[in-house]
């Protein structure tokens, strides 16, 4: 479902609308595309003189031609005007792009570094962090952000600047009749921001609303055969139906205030002209009747006054619209920050140590470790893989195989003990070093958006295309992928939806066949292929574990077989450890395992 | 343009039509006032320039122009307010009543998918059907709602601003309003390409939002194998892509301005040129000069957008038909005048020549069932295996009524299925398929779904017999917890065992399970069965399994291959037939041996 913007998250606190040290952060990632944000501001305040300009030329052709009825010189002017209009309508065009220009480039360097950020995250970072949130970090929080650009906030400067230069030029122009026409701003204002308020958090309600009303029809159309044969069609109607009252009700209250809003500003302007025209019309008709020598007005500057008033209004209304994605946009920025503040991060070795020999020797020294420290998942335990051997990890569900297999590649460091890799602390070694010397094939194969030959290579420059392919091809996926109307250059698509999981396999260890690591990490797959399939990855497990140090955590009973060595882990505990004659041998808990795990498994597949 | 569709509108107005009437005489009303206020701004003008020319002409008193003054800016005043308050009930009315409107359209959707047919919901996907409940409605409410308002506002404003123009000056107005089609015509253009536009950019940051969520999932893969540099390349080329779309939408948004500015100067320009010299030779007054300059503007800002609001009122078209179309599907699996509603006495089915064709995705009709006959008495239970694809889960839709099968083929009780009253079939009837599906709501609520009147204990029961209750304790809240797809995800075997539940509590005269226990293993399997055997009593029972160990006891067992039955008989006849079922049999058994071998070895 789509995460509702604004809702609200647990631990969310309505801030203030401005925090210099947020912003001061954000004005970091601003920087480097400052040039475009100068230039928008540039053209704004080029804009704003335009639009003074043009009452002004018109208040000119009002008093000094029209007025007198003479139009020598009237001509010209109108030329200025067109000018005027024109330069203005096009710097409007550039100032909105520029901004856009420089607040995308900021975004997307956002985008990149939060992305980076949750890269660099340790593994157990994610074991307590909910992935739906993360994503909105970089989706939804950026695109509030971004409001920030398109509605204009970034240069409220500029607006600034037109509003002082507009009263200025009213209070020269009649500083009595500005006082009586500025009378209605602070109301405005006040009015403007509290109904705002209530604009917005009518929103969230009804977004809420919205979204409880859409998982429920999303839920109840999924299983609409569930609800048929249980006869709970009458309740699914009610259901829905006590949500969408709710949500009409929420809607409704949006339509009052936005309404209200738009209501009351409309108001208040005409109140303006009504004001300007009752205390200025009488100015004017003063100096028609002293033929301008008692001062006073004339009809231009009236018409002036009037035209600068509403211009003035529109970014006084914007003002609060802009607060409130101001608003927004600091609670995005919280959590974002909040985010990349997460220092939680493996320690690196100050000077990694990259022994050029790689054996494949791998250590583990009195290894204690539990994702939460109290609880630990491996209890001391201790082994050695010599150079060449082949070990599977056998036992109960959560017996922490897995786990070994996590701590080889460093996703998590031990509590207490050491692993060696080679004779040298895991810890000691530069963390994507040490990853690309052990070759991994993970239990859910990891494709990644691209053809077949790009997700064999992972972008590895040593890999060409030939290799790739020599490498697949020992594993028969040639056979398989000649059914591909583009071979090798098949697409993947999302997360290989056209391929079979046998074929995600064989590319999985096509992978380790052609970057050769010394070790071979193997977490077995469990999942049901048709017996030609089963055939070929038998065979390509047999074939990448040649001549390899491996450790398998094994779901087919000829990956065990096939092992020099079985370690058997209980309750987080090296239980058992042998060959798997000598094992069965003594009726322990390997055997037992064999019995449960093994037929279970092997009968499924035959479906 | 396909307005055609907009002929569905009229159902969804005619509820409300009096309340959308005073609203659009309302807004007629708003419109007449607004744009008075430049009528009456140029009429105070030339008032008091009359007045201040010639007093005694102007029949005032030369120290009362300034109540002149006082007088139009109070009427000014009053019809603002005025006006403002007309505006507010006209928004309140018709903003308000597509909310309205679109509410009962809702319910009428919600109604009437209930009653579509499983077929109805194979074909369409839960995707499909969410895009036209979700958004296609809200395209709908727009046009119900805003699109009406700024149409019906515009043609008011342009009937009440050109009239009023033109008993100012018919040629100054043609004039002025000379440019309006060619920067409708752009703003269309545009609007279009916004449109297409914001599309690829809502699809843009799916794609970036897709990509961090694989990413994530992923998370640990891509550490062990070291391609954080690889995989944020390709984070990188969908933020890029994303970005540049947004600025290809922004600089189009960009041009929607200009068009707009553009419009307004331009007529601007057009009422200075042809009615400034007017008004200096005093073909038209000032205050009317004044008056035309301000209705330009009124004009101008709405003409601007035209564009988008027709594109709207073209989606909001297309949506109501699509949505209309939902609703003209005629739910095929419905009671026939003179339905049987007796419940099942005996349970007993019958099947006879059926013959199922599905269509696979590709649109290629498969044939799934094949002439397919059997009987099961009342009170037996009868065991299908077979490989993946032979039909035993079509077999089980069929008599579950959640597949459309022709008159005279399956009979309940030597009744027609479709003679049945189906809300009667389906109490008697408990269907487990294979994928449990559960609704958000507490482990109870789910397993009482049929029955949500049962009591604690029965509830209890029933979660005993599935051997759910051992898992129990492993929840956070026991039976209240929250599961389905906003609560707690339990496992498969979990769910199957709750679906199970849900289905022994309604005490169905028959059962229909489809491979229940494909997610709980063997030894609960065969647990909750050796349980069941009672319940099972006086109840006709079909059970598909995968596995022979969980049919072997039935009272009769059917091997499925292909659409047809190849063998059939009690497991001890199946083995003697030496045939497909004692293979399977044997294969299993050899994974059984393997393990017995294995397990004989410490022995030997």
């Amino acid at each position: 479902m789509v995460r509702v913007s604004y809702a609200g998250e647990p631990g969310d606190k309505q801030g203030a609308a401005f925090d210099k040290k947020i912003v001061r952060r954000l004005w970091g990632f601003v920087q480097p595309h400052q040039r475009w944000l100068w230039f928008g501001l540039g053209c704004l305040l080029a804009v704003s003189a335009c639009r003074l300009t043009m009452p002004w030329l018109i208040k000119l052709a009002i008093d000094q031609h029209l007025a007198l009825g003479d139009l020598s010189g009237y001509y010209p002017l109108l030329g200025a005007f067109a000018a005027v209009a024109l330069v203005d309508t096009f710097l409007r065009r550039s100032q909105q792009i520029a901004v856009e220009t420089g607040g995308q480039n900021a975004l997307l360097d956002l985008r990149l570094r939060l992305f980076r950020h949750l890269q660099d995250l340790p593994a157990a970072y994610f074991d307590r962090t909910p992935t739906g949130r993360l994503v909105g970090r970089v989706t939804t929080d950026v695109e509030a952000l971004q409001e920030l650009f398109s509605s204009g906030v970034v240069t409220i400067l500029g607006d600034l600047v037109f509003l002082i230069t507009t009263l200025i030029i009213l209070f020269s122009l009649h500083a009595k009749l500005a006082l009586v026409a500025m009378i209605v701003v602070p109301i405005l204002l006040v009015v403007t921001l509290l109904i705002r308020m209530r604009v917005r958090s009518a929103y969230v309600a009804m977004r809420a609303k919205l979204s409880e009303m859409n998982g429920y029809l999303h839920e109840r159309l999924s299983g609409m055969s569930v609800v048929q044969m249980f006869n709970r069609e009458g309740d699914t109607v009610r259901g829905y139906g006590a949500i969408n009252d709710d949500t009409r009700d929420a809607q409704l209250k949006t339509v009052w205030w936005e309404t209200s809003l738009s209501t009351s500003v409309e108001m208040l302007s005409s109140f303006t002209v009504a004001m300007i025209l009752w205390y200025g019309g009488g100015l004017v008709a003063e100096n028609w009747q002293t033929q301008g020598v008692a001062g006073g007005l004339t009809l231009g500057v009236l018409f002036a006054f009037i035209d600068y008033m509403q211009k003035f209004f529109q970014p006084l209304n914007e003002l609060s619209l802009k607060y409130t994605v101001l608003q927004n946009a600091m609670t995005a920025s919280r959590r974002i920050f909040d985010l990349l503040d997460v220092e939680d991060r493996l320690p690196v070795a100050t000077r990694p140590e990259a022994p050029s020999a790689v054996v494949g020797e791998i250590t583990f020294d009195k290894v204690t470790f539990g994702y939460d420290a109290n609880n630990p998942v491996l209890r001391d335990v201790s082994f050695t893989v010599k150079p060449g051997e082949k070990v599977a990890l056998v036992g109960a569900t959560g017996a922490g195989k897995t786990t070994v297999l996590k701590l080889l590649t460093r996703l998590y460091d031990p509590q207490h003990g050491r692993i060696l890799l080679d004779g040298i602390d895991l810890r000691a070694y530069d963390v994507q070093d040490l990853r690309r010397r052990i070759g991994l094939v993970p239990q859910d194969v990891f494709l990644f958006e691209g053809d077949i030959l790009e997700n064999i290579r992972l972008g590895n420059p040593d890999i060409d295309e030939q290799k790739a392919i020599e490498a697949a091809s020992r594993l028969h996926l040639d056979e398989l992928v000649s059914r591909f109307p583009h071979g090798w250059k098949e697409k993947v698509r999302e997360r290989g939806r056209n391929l079979s999981s046998g074929e995600k396999q064989l590319i999985s260890f096509a992978r380790v066949l052609a970057a050769s690591p010394r070790v071979l990490v193997l977490d077995e797959a469990t999942s049901n292929v048709d017996s030609h399939t089963e055939h070929l990855l038998q065979e390509a497990v047999h074939d990448i574990m040649q001549g390899r140090t491996s450790l398998a955590i094994a779901h087919r009973l000829s990956t065990v077989r096939d092992s020099d060595r079985i370690l058997v882990f209980h309750q987080g505990e090296l239980a058992e450890e042998g060959g798997h004659d000598a094992l069965m041998a003594e009726d322990g808990l390997y055997a037992c395992l064999v019995k449960l795990q093994y037929s279970n498994s092997e009968a499924a597949s035959l479906g | 343009m396909s307005l055609g569709e907009l002929r569905r509108i009229a159902p969804l107005y005619r509820r409300y039509r009096r309340r959308y009437f005073l609203g659009a005489l309302a807004l007629v009303g708003a419109v007449v006032l607004r744009i008075s206020v430049p009528y009456l701004l140029g009429r105070t003008v030339d008032v008091l320039r009359l007045a201040a020319d010639d007093p005694e002409a102007a029949g005032v008193d030369a120290g009362n122009i300034t109540s002149i003054a006082l007088q139009g800016g109070l009427m000014i005043a009053a019809v603002a307010l005025v006006g403002a308050v007309l505006r507010t009930f006209s928004r309140l009315f018709v903003l308000g009543n597509s909310r309205h409107a679109v509410h009962d359209l809702r319910e009428e959707v919600m109604g009437h998918l209930v009653k579509l047919s499983p077929s109805y919901f194979g074909r369409n996907s839960t995707g499909k059907l969410m895009s036209r409940c979700v958004n296609d409605v809200q395209f709908v409410q727009s046009l119900l709602g805003p699109v009406f308002l700024y149409l019906a506002e515009t043609a008011a404003l342009y009937v009440v601003a050109l009239s009023y123009m033109g008993s100012i000056d018919l040629r100054l107005t043609a004039l002025a309003i000379l440019p309006f089609p060619f920067f409708l015509w752009r703003s269309r253009r545009i609007a279009t390409g916004i449109q297409v536009d914001s599309r690829a950019s809502q699809e843009a940051l799916g794609e970036v939002s897709a990509k961090v969520e694989e990413s994530l999932s992923g998370g640990m893969v891509v550490r062990s194998l070291a391609l954080e540099d690889f995989d944020y390349e390709r984070f990188k080329k969908r933020g890029t892509e994303y970005r540049d779309v947004n600025l290809r939408l922004s600089r189009r948004r960009a041009w929607m301005g200009v068009n707009m500015h553009l419009l307004a100067s331009t007529s601007t320009l057009i009422v200075l040129l042809v009615g400034g010299p007017m008004a200096a030779r005093g073909e038209i007054t000032l205050g009317d000069f004044v008056a035309m300059v301000f209705y330009l503007g009124m004009l101008a800002a709405p003409t601007g957008v035209l564009g988008f609001v027709i594109s709207s009122l073209q989606r909001g078209a297309a949506a109501l038909g699509r949505v209309g179309e939902m609703l003209d599907e005629e739910p095929t699996m419905a009671d026939v005048p003179d339905a049987v509603e007796d419940p099942l006495v005996e349970g007993a089915i019958s099947v006879r020549n059926l013959t199922i064709t599905l269509e696979n995705e590709k649109g290629v009709p498969r044939t799934v069932l094949d002439d397919l006959s059997l009987e099961v008495p009342s009170g037996s239970v009868l065991g299908i295996v077979g490989p993946t694809g032979a039909g035993k889960s079509v077999l089980l839709r069929a008599l579950a009524r959640q597949l459309e099968v022709e008159d005279g083929h399956i009979q309940y009780d030597a009744v027609d299925v479709n003679r049945r009253r189906i809300a009667d079939l389906r109490a008697q009837l408990g269907y487990v398929p294979q994928e449990a599906f559960l609704f958000s709501m507490s482990l109870a609520a789910n397993v009482a779904l049929g029955r949500p009147e049962a009591s604690r204990e029965a509830v209890e029961e029933s979660v005993a017999q599935s051997r759910l209750a051992q898992d129990l304790v492993q929840l956070p809240e026991g039976y209240d917890t929250l599961v389905g797809e906003r609560g707690l995800n339990l496992s498969g075997g979990q769910r199957q065992r709750t679906a199970l539940a849900r289905v022994l509590l309604l005490q169905p005269k028959v059962l229909l399970l489809d491979d229940p226990f494909s997610a709980v293993d063997a030894t609960t399997t065969d647990d909750i069965l050796s349980g069941l055997k009672p319940f099972f009593a006086g109840r006709t029972t079909v059970l598909v399994a995968h596995r022979v160990a969980t049919v072997q006891h039935a009272d009769h067992i059917l091997v499925m291959e292909e659409g047809r039955i190849v063998e059939r008989g009690s497991h001890r006849e199946l083995l003697a037939l030496d045939g497909a079922y004692a293979a399977l049999h044997r294969r299993q058994q050899e994974r059984a041996d393997l393990r017995h071998e294995l397990g004989e070895e410490e022995h030997g």
